[in-house]
């Protein structure tokens, strides 16, 4: 048997040894096709057995939380390290894209709003750069230019933090035609980073829980030159990725990607992939996880020539955000380490996630271990959460931003030397 | 952070994305924006009913609502995600504390049962298709809503029918589609149905 790294060796082991043994007999696909076809999208792949189920998706809140009401107190770290509230108000904030001159931008999903956040060295003030888009997730800063993904448009803002100096927005260049993306709702929120190329990366997720794609527009994650043009698929199986990074000595391309409702309360587990090879297969409809086979549409052989994960998550914890650590300021253990925003789970009985993990990557490059960073939103005792994390990002100074959409806040997470550690 | 500056702020900016990203429509504030909880209250009630209990056609009652449901479609309707003429209008401006308030009142109003005795022969005929559609799974067995999903029973039924025909033929969006889904390929007659249960409903 594989031994991985895991956060829960366990679980993973129990799931490679059901699926070697062949024994993954679990209810799906039974209800008709009717019926699928008028449930909700969360619902698709539920079990007529799991029809009375009051697992499904929390509600996002629409609002803000009040300053004094956000969480803040529930967190705990690592000793040395501290977190404050950085920036509050922006409800629904996901992704975050920094500018040259410090904005960090933020997109959204239910809300619709982009928001611009400025640091004046004493507080944070924010304003809202767009609004009315549908599930504006996807926000990445080149040259100047803010870019948005939206799930049916691609925009580009030139120029922003000069206009937003001015009390401005630009006008923003629609790029929806030159990227030519497909603009599903299930799975259609984007995210999106450049790379070390100067190409700019966006996952395109499967249109469902689980079903057969066209692997050359779903379940993918594609790039393209920045006008849109010169598009590639660079990976391929990839259900629904929210959150990549490029490893800053290799330039290899490491994502999350969250796996399958439904299958299984313990299966399969979500995962942290390393992109060795362009147009490399990661498995989805056929293969998840390390290496379940997918009950229904899976068979023997499923499993061949699929890149298994470098390390997994808990089933259903949601992965999303992730970034690699550059900075000075925290010990030299994290360097190169990858911080990753878990949103936490619904599809499961007994939660888990609502944290950021950090995965240290193995001496071969090729494979990490996981262990909690920053936790304290979940409360297991009471299976409750207070927050949920959705995405990282590096500070100048080496601090480290934490996005929670449940509170509308971001976190800044600070390093200072223990008094113990000489 | 001082609030009413960048509020202020934001709403610039706000005035110029819309012109960007929607034409020409440039946002102007509700009339209820910043007035007292009361006063507010009569602004809705023109159209609602003064206690949340709707006198007029096609306008939903609010009595009974879950404050989440109201609150959401306050804002889809606030950042026009919601597309309604008459409500955007309504709410543009109105600050979350506002909207969460009013959802807070309206959520504690009783709703009025339905006078006119109800049609046997449509009740039992959408008693079975609320079964079928599993309604209840999410607005709850007395489809008294919870949440963000709102209270079904009991609501005006012209609203109900008009509601679930908007879903059904992709008119009403909003980031929420969980109900296009549902209503898919739903015939007109089961549509009729399922109104007249819900709004008769009966423990």
């Amino acid at each position: 048997m594989l031994t991985l790294p895991s956060s829960r060796p366990t679980l993973s082991h129990l799931a490679l040894a059901i699926s070697a043994a062949g024994l993954l007999t679990l209810p799906l696909l039974a209800t008709s096709a009717s019926a699928e076809e008028q449930q909700p999208a969360w619902a698709q792949g539920r079990s007529a057995e799991l029809a009375e189920s009051p697992l499904a998706p929390h509600a996002t809140p629409l609002t803000v939380t009040a300053p004094d009401d956000i969480p803040i107190d529930d967190l705990r770290m690592p000793d040395g390290f501290n977190a404050e509230i950085w920036a509050h108000g922006m409800s629904g904030a996901r992704m975050m894209a920094l500018g040259d001159e410090g904005t960090v931008f933020v997109g959204t999903r239910g809300i619709g709003r982009v928001y611009a956040v400025t640091d004046n060295g004493d507080e944070r003030q924010h304003v809202i750069v767009a609004e009315g888009l549908t599930q504006p997730n996807g926000v990445a800063f080149k040259d100047g230019s803010l870019y948005v993904a939206a799930i049916n448009r691609i925009l580009r803002y030139d120029d922003i933090e000069t206009a937003l100096a001015n009390g401005e927005v630009p006008e923003p260049e629609e790029l929806t035609e030159a990227f030519g993306l497909p603009d599903d709702q299930h799975h259609g929120w984007k995210f999106l980073a450049f790379g070390p190329d100067d190409r700019l990366y966006i996952p395109v997720g499967a249109p469902c829980n689980g079903c057969e794609v066209d692997p050359d527009t779903h379940a993918s994650i594609h790039s393209f030159a920045a006008d849109g043009s010169d598009m590639r698929v660079e990976a391929h199986g990839v259900r629904n990725s929210v959150g990549f990074d490029f490893h800053p000595e290799t330039g290899e391309l490491w994502f999350t990607d969250n796996n399958q409702d439904w299958v299984g309360e313990h299966g399969p587990n979500d995962e942290l992939n390393r992109l060795s090879e362009s147009g490399a297969n990661f498995g989805f409809p056929y293969c998840h996880g390390l290496g379940v086979i997918d009950p229904a549409l899976g068979d023997a052989s499923s499993c061949d020539g699929v890149d298994l994960p470098a390390a997994t998550f808990d089933p259903h914890s949601a992965p999303l955000g992730m970034r690699f650590y550059t900075g000075e300021m925290f010990p030299e253990e994290y360097r190169n380490a990858i911080f990753i925003a878990r949103r936490g789970s619904w599809n499961r009985s007994l939660s888990a996630g609502y944290d950021v993990q950090v995965a240290k990557i193995a001496e071969n490059g090729e494979r990490a271990g996981l262990s909690p960073f920053m936790v304290g939103f979940l409360d297991a005792s009471e299976n409750t959460f207070s927050g949920r994390p959705v995405d990282v990002l590096q500070m100048p100074d080496g601090a480290l931003l934490v996005s929670d959409e449940q509170n509308g806040a971001i976190y800044r997470i600070s390093y200072t030397t223990p008094d113990y550690v000489e | 952070m001082p609030h009413p500056m960048s509020a202020r702020f934001g709403r610039l900016l706000i005035a110029v994305a819309g012109l960007a990203l929607a034409g020409p429509t440039v946002a102007e504030d509700s009339p209820a924006v910043g007035l007292p909880l009361e006063e507010q209250i009569q602004v809705c009630a023109a159209c609602h009913g003064a206690d949340g209990n709707s006198p007029q056609p096609g306008t939903p009652s609010l009595a009974g609502q879950p404050a989440l449901t109201i609150t959401n479609q306050m804002i889809y309707f606030r950042e026009r995600l919601r597309q309604n003429d008459l409500m955007t209008p309504m709410a543009r401006g109105l600050s979350d504390a506002e909207i969460q308030a009013l959802a807070a009142w309206y959520a504690d109003q009783p709703l009025e049962t339905p006078d006119e005795e109800p049609d046997a022969e449509l009740m039992g005929k959408g008693q079975e298709l609320a079964n079928q559609h599993r309604c209840a799974s999410c607005h709850r067995a007395d489809f008294s809503g919870h949440e963000q999903m709102p209270r079904l029973a009991h609501q005006r039924e012209d609203y109900l029918e008009q509601a679930m025909l908007a879903y059904r033929e992709h008119t009403r969006g909003g980031p929420d589609t969980t109900m296009i889904e549902v209503m898919r390929e739903i015939s007109d007659d089961e549509i009729q149905a399922l109104a007249h249960y819900l709004a008769h409903w009966e423990e």
